[in-house]
């Protein structure tokens, strides 16, 4: 079975597992060098050991510095290496040596090179270059000149641990990496799986408030032109305007419906809203004056807080269209640092802002209910007004981009 | 140069629906202010009538058969430059609008707009007047923040900070009046941010053309 190794490499867990490796590959190595430097003289063929250990040095740099342990090929390599070295070091020792009675120079170093297979593959994989290396550790008996029948109980027992030793080493670090690779998967699908859900609520948002706006008013304008058109069809004459006035209201809906339904020119990030759709929609519920929508790019919330900023708006919106007698409103949105800044203004009679008397008569409770979503959102909102002027109402929402992924 | 009342302004009405054509036409006559000297139902049309006519004021749609508004507008601005251009525009056309103006349209103004509005339109942008609507202020917002965030290549005017301000309460909505009063300017020095705002509007779009031109070789001479 083929193995993606470099995208299993790239988990951070297993890097950490490789690293660990390495650090006893060089220690053991350390090891085997201090203990050839040390008995060189008791050595049959100290010469030879001291070369080939040298060789196995540089096989280790290399595979240190080109990172062998991520390609398969290196590693089978590295193990054939290791085997080799079982028997090898049997032959460079002293006639006997290889029984297992003296400090053997090649034990402990060559089961990194089954810790390496494991961690790059399967248990499996793991388990049979641990067999491949005790093949080469009873092998190097009969190599050298050591029948297995002329093995005394504490040589067995020696070769005994040193299979179990290598076993064991090549069938753990499997277990240990796939277990760190199925810890990994699992959490990449349940960041994928947040992901899609958060980019499937945005767009259930999205639907939503263009659904919620655009029955009541369509179906509103079709009946005008019908009642309209009813009653134009049975006059005699017809004044060109006044087929106008119902091609209007027909071209109206037909372009802020387009306008609707069209995809957002802007790009939002997965889990926003775009501001423009949502507040056109929201505009689009208001039939006592003409409302525009402007925004400038990058005008977006976060789907889980966009329904609060367009209810406070459609607040605003109700008291422009209610209260201020006003002819047009205009709703602009803009993004600035780290804030999305919406403000709603009305041409109509304005009034006199002030906190005090308008909860004496009572008339504070919109203005409370609209500050009090933008609070809830951490925003807050100013009041622009003067009778006679119009009023301004600006939101001011933070946006820190945390729950969409920018 | 403001025309006295006994002088009608002299407008070419450009759109593909003949009962729209009509009813402009009968509004801004009967408003008194206007007269209009000849209709296009199409882009192609509108160039070929304006260059006959040579009117003060072309009240153009954007969306038309064969050759569209922007088309037109950017002709008109070259062979009859001092004839100026009134988009009169359905509402969601927005990004047209912004390329209308790049190429020489002075104002724009939505259909759902009243004739009263659109007689008003007509005197103000032939009075030399920006005509601008908050989600066109939105736009081109926008778009200088668009270029402001590229790599802008020196001498390409940006916005100036007055000219942002401006620019942010038109798309609020305010009037030029309500603009000059709260920023305790003039309405018309109001006005004039908003016409240097287009200007810089028009020169990127020729900024852009030129760069286009020297990226594919169009500056050099044939040898």
């Amino acid at each position: 079975m083929a193995t993606p190794d470099a995208v299993r490499m790239a988990e951070p867990g297993r890097r950490g597992l490789f690293v660990g490796i390495l650090a006893y590959r060089w220690a053991t190595l350390a090891w085997m060098t201090a203990l050839a430097l040390i008995s060189r003289d008791r050595l049959a063929r100290g010469g030879l050991a001291l070369v080939v250990l040298a060789l196995v040095i540089v096989w280790n740099a290399a595979f240190t510095m080109r990172k062998g342990w991520e390609r398969p090929s290196w590693r089978w390599v590295d193990l054939g290496l290791s085997v080799a070295l079982l028997p090898f070091a049997g032959y460079v020792m002293e006639e006997g040596g290889a029984a297992g009675g003296v400090p053997f120079f090649a034990t402990s170093y060559p089961a990194t090179s089954a810790l390496t297979i494991g961690a790059g593959g399967t248990p499996a994989t793991g388990l049979a270059a641990g067999l491949a290396l005790s093949i080469g550790l009873v092998a190097s008996r009969p190599v050298n000149g050591i029948g297995l029948d002329e093995l005394d109980s504490a040589q067995w027992a020696n070769l005994v641990n040193g299979i179990v030793y290598f076993v064991a080493a090549g069938g753990a670090a499997g277990v240990v990496s796939r277990s760190l690779a199925r810890t990994a998967a699992e959490r990449d699908r349940a960041v994928e799986e947040a992901a899609r859900e958060r980019e499937r609520a945005a767009r259930l948002a999205e639907r939503d408030a263009i659904g919620r706006e655009i029955h009541d008013s369509v179906l509103q304008s079709l009946a005008v032109v019908a009642k309209q058109g009813r009653e134009l069809a049975s006059r005699e004459t017809v004044a060109p305007e006044q087929i106008r006035d119902l091609l209007e209201v027909a071209v109206e809906q037909e372009h802020a419906l387009r306008d609707l339904l069209s995809h957002p020119p802007e790009e939002v990030p997965p889990g926003a809203v775009s501001l423009r759709t949502a507040l056109s929609a929201a505009a689009f519920g208001v039939r006592d004056v003409p409302v525009t929508v402007s925004t400038t790019s990058g005008a977006w919330m976060p789907a889980g807080e966009v329904d609060e900023v367009v209810a406070a708006v459609r607040q605003a919106l109700e008291n422009a269209a209610r209260h201020a007698h006003s002819s047009r409103g205009t709703i602009f949105a803009e993004a600035l640092d780290g804030a999305v800044v919406v403000s709603i203004r009305d041409d109509g009679v304005g009034f006199e802002f002030d906190e005090a008397r308008l909860a004496r008569e009572g008339k504070l409770g919109l203005l409370r209910s609209m500050r009090g979503r933008a609070e809830a959102l951490g925003g807050s909102m100013d009041v622009r007004t003067a009778p006679g002027h119009g009023t301004e109402i600006e939101f001011r929402f933070p946006r820190d981009g945390s729950g969409v992924d920018v | 140069m403001s025309d006295d009342a006994a002088a009608p302004i002299r407008v070419v009405v450009v759109d593909d629906h003949p009962v729209w054509r009509d009813g402009v036409r009968s509004d801004l006559e009967r408003s008194g202010i206007a007269v209009v000297v000849g209709e296009a139902a199409d882009g192609g049309e509108a160039v070929d009538v304006t260059l006959a006519e040579m009117p003060d004021v072309v009240l153009m749609d954007l969306r038309m058969p064969t050759v569209p508004g922007v088309e037109a507008i950017a002709r008109i601005a070259e062979s009859a430059p001092h004839v100026r251009v009134l988009v009169l525009s359905a509402s969601g056309e927005e990004a047209d609008v912004l390329e209308a103006v790049k190429v020489g349209a002075s104002g724009y103004l939505l259909k759902s707009s009243t004739s009263q509005e659109i007689a008003d339109a007509v005197a103000r942008v032939h009075a030399g007047e920006p005509v601008f609507t908050a989600p066109l202020a939105g736009l081109v917002l926008s778009e200088f923040r668009r270029v402001s965030a590229g790599a802008r290549p020196a001498g390409e005017p940006g916005l100036t900070e007055r000219e942002n301000e401006v620019l942010r309460l038109v798309a609020k909505g305010y009037t030029y009046r309500e603009i000059g009063e709260r920023l305790f300017i003039s309405e018309k020095t109001a006005q004039n941010h908003v016409r240097n705002i287009l200007t810089k509007l028009q020169l990127h779009k020729r900024y852009e053309l030129m760069r286009y031109a020297i990226q594919k070789g169009l500056d050099r001479a044939p040898d």
